[in-house]
């Protein structure tokens, strides 16, 4: 095998088919050289695309309840991703969608939200919701349950449910 | 390279491949438990997480043989070719990644996507390696091609640790690791550990067959590449022993003197 033959073609293209040579033969064509750079570039944007969405979003992904407590008068109404687990027995149904308590670090917050919960959603769960503040109540619009990395399976004598059904 | 040994290898592979495919599913779908929290939303993790791996695990075997290549002493197209189509399977594997994220995603967290640093993270690295397989196609010669491509290989290789440690170093919606961790404390248990674990050694299988398959092709298309060039290179000596030997016809017929009669 020639191993640095100027062939003038990358090691992942088409082969020749059949035993006739192709019609292009020699040096690849300017159209094709430019066509080549233009997918880098392309995929070149797509990255300056990804990193400028990843720093404007996940440095600071959430903020917790009590940080954002802490800040409120700093976030004002601003939009923002809180986070917290939901506390047991706050949960009450409204026209809109839920009302219920996220707490963290003792620091509790009354959440309005107006958006559907997804189906995970229940009692000590924790959940980061986007929103803002109006007064104490933050109103949410979009509900994300944050799964724990434990996978535990569910025993019939435990009586697991999600979502009040038995598992 | 399609020695009997080879072709028996890679069907072995592929057989056993597709055996631990079948029992991971089977495991998945219907010996393991439902989750105590996610119910039957848990049956991906059978599957995403090993998916995930063996896109590390290609893009890993990636960077070794452009080291490789680089390495003056060990330098050979071989190396670049073995890159590149490892770098392929690990792009479709990373997408697969992102797929089977999303597709749990929706149901757990309630949502597709989000710009957390783990699902970032993870879509910077296929598009990434998108680039590398771009960047592969810019007509060079081989030794250029291969070069560039090693170094880009390698930088695009810096994202592996990056995407792994993000739900460490940032506050991600997406879970910390479950098997390997800094801890490398295990919070999967029984049966579903043990499943996790199939998924795991099924789909690298999977890759092995897959990266056997595509450095077989890759090989072959080099070969019929430098055959190609091979044969232009002689018609291209034999035009200029033609035009030569025409050249030094006509100088002879120049410098003979014509004949008076």
């Amino acid at each position: 095998m020639t191993t640095n033959a100027p062939n003038g073609n990358n090691g992942l293209n088409r082969p020749s088919s059949g035993s006739s040579l192709p019609k292009q033969r020699g040096l690849p064509s300017k159209t094709k050289v430019r066509r080549a750079w233009a997918a880098v570039g392309v995929i070149v944007l797509a990255i300056g695309f990804l990193l400028y969405k990843g720093l404007g979003n996940s440095l600071v992904y959430f903020r917790t309840a009590s940080e954002a407590v802490r800040e409120k008068a700093q976030l004002g109404t601003s939009v923002f991703r809180l986070e917290g687990v939901v506390v047991p027995g706050t949960i009450h149904d409204t026209k809109a969608g839920v009302d219920f308590a996220v707490k963290s670090k003792n620091v509790s917050v009354e959440v309005h939200d107006t958006a559907n919960p997804p189906q995970l959603f229940q009692p000590n769960i924790p959940v980061v919701l986007v929103g803002h503040f109006s007064g104490n109540i933050f109103l949410s619009d979009q509900i994300m349950v944050k799964h724990s990395a434990n996978y535990v399976a569910a025993h019939p004598d435990r009586v697991a449910t999600v979502n009040g059904k038995k598992l | 390279m399609e020695s009997k040994g080879y072709l028996w290898t890679r069907r072995s592979v592929g057989l056993v491949s597709l055996i631990l495919v079948v029992a991971t599913v089977i495991y998945g779908l219907w010996i393991t438990p439902p989750d105590v929290i996610q119910g039957n939303l848990v049956r991906l993790i059978y599957v995403h997480p090993p998916v995930a791996w063996v896109a590390y695990l290609a893009y890993g075997v990636t960077s070794i043989a452009s080291v490789l290549y680089l390495w003056k002493r060990t330098r050979n197209i071989k190396w670049d070719l073995l890159a590149a189509s490892s770098a392929e399977v690990g792009v479709i594997f990373t997408g697969l990644t992102l797929i089977t994220g999303s597709i749990w995603g929706r149901p757990a967290w309630g949502v597709w996507w989000t710009w957390d640093a783990r699902l970032t993270t993870t879509a910077l690295l296929f598009v990434l390696y998108l680039g590398y397989l771009a960047l592969r196609r810019v007509p060079a010669d081989n030794h250029r091609r291969a070069t560039r491509s090693a170094i880009a290989g390698l930088v695009a290789f810096v994202d592996v640790p990056i995407v792994h440690q993000s739900v460490v170093w940032w506050r991600t919606l997406h879970q910390s690791a479950t098997v390997l961790n800094s801890s490398l404390s295990l919070k999967i248990h029984g049966v579903m550990a043990w499943t996790l674990l199939l998924g795991f050694i099924a789909f690298t299988f999977v890759y092995v067959w897959m990266l056997m398959h595509r450095y077989e092709i890759a090989t072959i298309e080099q070969e019929a590449l430098d055959a190609e060039l091979e044969q232009l290179l002689e018609e291209r000596q034999h035009e200029s022993e033609i035009e030569l030997a025409e050249d030094v016809l006509g100088d002879a017929q120049v410098d003979q003197p014509s004949k008076v009669y």
